[in-house]
């Protein structure tokens, strides 16, 4: 018994071991890996995904799950950068409005997307791939393929100007990450999520109204993507349907391997952080080590395959599908 | 309960109507094609035109298309008649969407294409041609097909050497180095002809400045986040030692800047390759140093205008010489020096082109190695 207890504390911290190992692994083929430069760039690299991860995570917790980030990210990268330059273009004036207007497209993304999922009774998988397709041809259709520029100094400050050697957007992504941490664990409505995720039959029996929780959590996937949109026009200063693009396999790999079940009721905003930040690193440290471009995706493939089978205990599921 | 008889009624006859008129369509197609079976047919008056491309989300196919939609306006069409395929870089969708074209219209189809890639291109002109449509490709061809094979319904085949551009950017990289210190090459997707081709050519212009250094190529497939985070490993990697940055398309070139800004680097000197208005403005501002414009808007026109005015008759292609059958499009170098002006001439308006000089702009017949 105390063998099996001392497993399921050591697998609690096997996500965070192999982003220790990695960090250890790439450090010891090149040095220049362990700088405080090198974890800057890694963690302007990371803070687009992380709230996009933190986004599908709360589905993901419910069990269910949602594929529309690349198009929702894309809406409402191009709604924000519109509606910036059409304010002055610059968030000091009256373009501040554009952080409300992405953040309430997001959430209309979301609720659509949730809506469609419960009342029409379509598979969250389905609903939302198409919700997304929907999305990249909707910023498609606003921007007509074209790209737009964002110039505002002050909006590009998250990402030129730096405290303590990290550049504002990661503090602004933390404070996003503490935010979901405390409705992830201080609101009725992320115990909920873990409750549904954990048995929706249970939940629904205990007379929990299980539909609007899951139109919910949409909407808040819905609001992080839309803070993910806005992070990633700040690292790039451009806003185009392409924004989106690589969010889907990137931020649904990060949740998995920073060990929240995809069946649902476990895992967390932590387990999300530290899932993102393995796939940075691996993404930074192949390039660092100067690993040949045609091995890079394979080994890609394999560190997921290996973090996954590392960090989910098999033993408690009666069959994988 | 009469409606439903007669709708069994109706459903019968026009069964019945549809074998009668299909036999009677494979025999005529049967006789014709026995009787003359490379012909041309009678050139159609009002062919229906139509452009198969990847997607709009690049700035060089919105490029294309805009060329496309130009042409067909100078006919007196609205820009709707131009028919849109978008292929979403399947090879798959691009054929069977050109099969369905052809069964709606037959032989009454203009058609420019990108086949999407190089096996691709074949069984395209080989159902244009089975049709009696007319074909003009660009870009993705094997080196043993060719139009004149098809008599007249391959019309032509147009592609861009991205060789020579391509050393002439790395060679002003290398100017404004100094002719000295590391370099880094950012590629588009490796299997790509375009991206094998930029390679090449920044490869030989390295032949003549034996003090760069080649510190790192690696391939960040077209896409500026991608580019973004290749560019931040490399500066990890080798730090102060780059001096320039080789990029073979500007959608790279943007994810570098943007990861040098990262780090304050402002003065690092860049080249790219496409000549994208964006690009183009970088370049006044000397924020890239050079990129090569393939003139997309001018290939988006001219090789609808092809196919089209084959189609009517105006002109017979396998009365052309080879050269006019397959030649490489117009690559122009925009440099700090010459950027305002060419701003000004094809960026901020399109030249008035006269779609009727199919070969203008071209850079001569296609060479095999």
């Amino acid at each position: 018994m105390n063998r099996f207890l001392a497993m399921e504390t050591l697998r609690k911290w096997v996500p965070l071991l192999v982003l220790a190992g990695l960090c250890l692994f790439f450090t010891a083929m090149n040095p220049h890996f362990l700088t405080l430069r090198n974890f800057a760039r890694i963690a302007i690299s990371s803070s687009p995904a992380l709230m996009v991860a933190i986004g599908v995570m709360f589905v993901i917790l419910m069990g269910s799950i949602d594929l529309s980030m690349e198009g929702t990210v894309a809406v409402c990268a191009v709604l924000f950068a519109l509606t910036l330059n059409a304010l002055g273009g610059s968030i000091a004036g009256r373009g501040w409005v554009a952080i409300p207007v992405a953040l309430f497209a997001g959430a209309v993304m979301g609720a659509v997307n949730g809506l469609v999922h419960v009342r029409l009774r379509i598979p969250s998988f389905m609903a939302s791939l198409s919700l997304g397709f929907i999305g990249i041809g909707l910023s498609l259709l606003i921007t007509g393929g074209d790209r737009i520029l964002i110039d505002d100094p002050l909006f590009r400050s998250l990402l030129t100007v730096r405290v303590g050697g990290f550049p504002l957007m990661m503090y602004a992504a933390l404070a996003c990450l503490l935010v979901a941490w405390f409705i992830q664990d201080h609101t009725t409505t992320g115990r909920n999520f873990y409750a549904v995720g954990g048995g929706e039959e249970l939940a629904r029996a205990s007379g929990l109204n299980v539909g609007r929780l899951r139109i919910i959590g949409f909407v808040l996937a819905g609001i992080f993507y839309a803070l993910g949109a806005i992070f990633a026009v700040a690292r790039l200063g451009i806003a185009e349907t392409e924004t989106g693009r690589n969010f889907m396999f990137m931020s649904i790999t990060s949740v998995v391997v920073g060990g929240t079940a995809l069946r649902g009721g476990e895992g967390g905003v932590w387990n999300t952080l530290i899932g993102v930040l393995i796939v940075n690193v691996i993404g930074n440290g192949m390039v660092v080590i100067g690993l040949a471009d045609y091995f890079q995706d394979g080994v890609l493939g394999l560190l997921v395959i290996t973090a996954v089978w590392l960090s989910t205990d098999r033993r408690s599921l009666s069959f994988v599908k | 309960m009469s409606f439903i008889r007669k709708y069994i009624e109706q459903q019968t006859i026009n069964r019945r109507n549809l074998l009668l008129m299909s036999a009677y369509g494979l025999c005529g197609a049967a006789v014709t094609s026995a009787m003359k079976p490379y012909a041309a047919k009678a050139a159609s008056s009002d062919p229906q035109i139509a452009w198969s491309y990847r997607d709009r989300t690049n700035p060089y196919w919105n490029a294309i298309v805009s060329g496309g939609n130009a042409f067909v306006q100078s006919l007196g069409k609205p820009e709707r008649a131009l028919i849109n395929l978008i292929n979403e870089g399947s090879s798959e969708k691009s054929l069977s969407d050109i099969q369905s074209l052809l069964s709606r219209y037959g032989s009454n189809v203009a058609l420019a294409v990108d086949p999407n890639d190089m096996p691709n291109c074949r069984p395209v002109v080989e159902a244009v041609s089975k049709a009696q449509a007319y074909a003009s490709t660009i870009w993705n061809k094997t080196d043993d097909l060719h139009p004149w094979d098809f008599g007249d319904h391959y019309v032509s085949h147009m592609t861009w050497s991205d060789v020579g551009p391509s050393e002439q950017t790395a060679r002003v990289l290398f100017d404004a180095m100094g002719g000295k210190g590391g370099v880094v090459h950012l590629g588009g997707i490796t299997s790509n002809n375009p991206a094998i081709e930029r390679l090449a050519g920044f490869r030989n212009a390295l032949k003549a400045y034996p003090n760069i250094e080649l510190l790192a190529v690696q391939a960040a497939d077209w896409d500026t986040q991608k580019a973004n985070q290749v560019m931040s490993g490399f500066l990890t990697r080798y730090g102060d030692a780059i001096k320039g940055v080789h990029c073979a398309s500007d959608t790279m070139a943007y994810g570098v800047i943007e990861a040098l800004r990262a780090e304050g680097i402002e003065n690092m000197p860049i080249v790219s390759y496409d000549g994208n208005p964006q690009a183009v403005d970088l370049v006044t501002k000397g924020k890239i140093l050079a990129t090569v414009f393939t003139n997309p808007y001018w290939a988006g026109g001219i090789t609808a205008s092809l196919a089209y005015y084959a189609a009517t008759g105006v002109f017979k292609p396998s009365s052309e010489p080879k050269e006019h059958r397959e030649f490489y499009g117009p690559t122009t170098l925009v440099t700090t020096k010459d950027a305002r002006d060419f701003k000004v001439k094809y960026i901020d308006t399109n030249p008035n082109y006269d779609w009727k000089k199919f070969w203008a702009l071209s850079g001569g017949q296609i060479q095999y190695k």
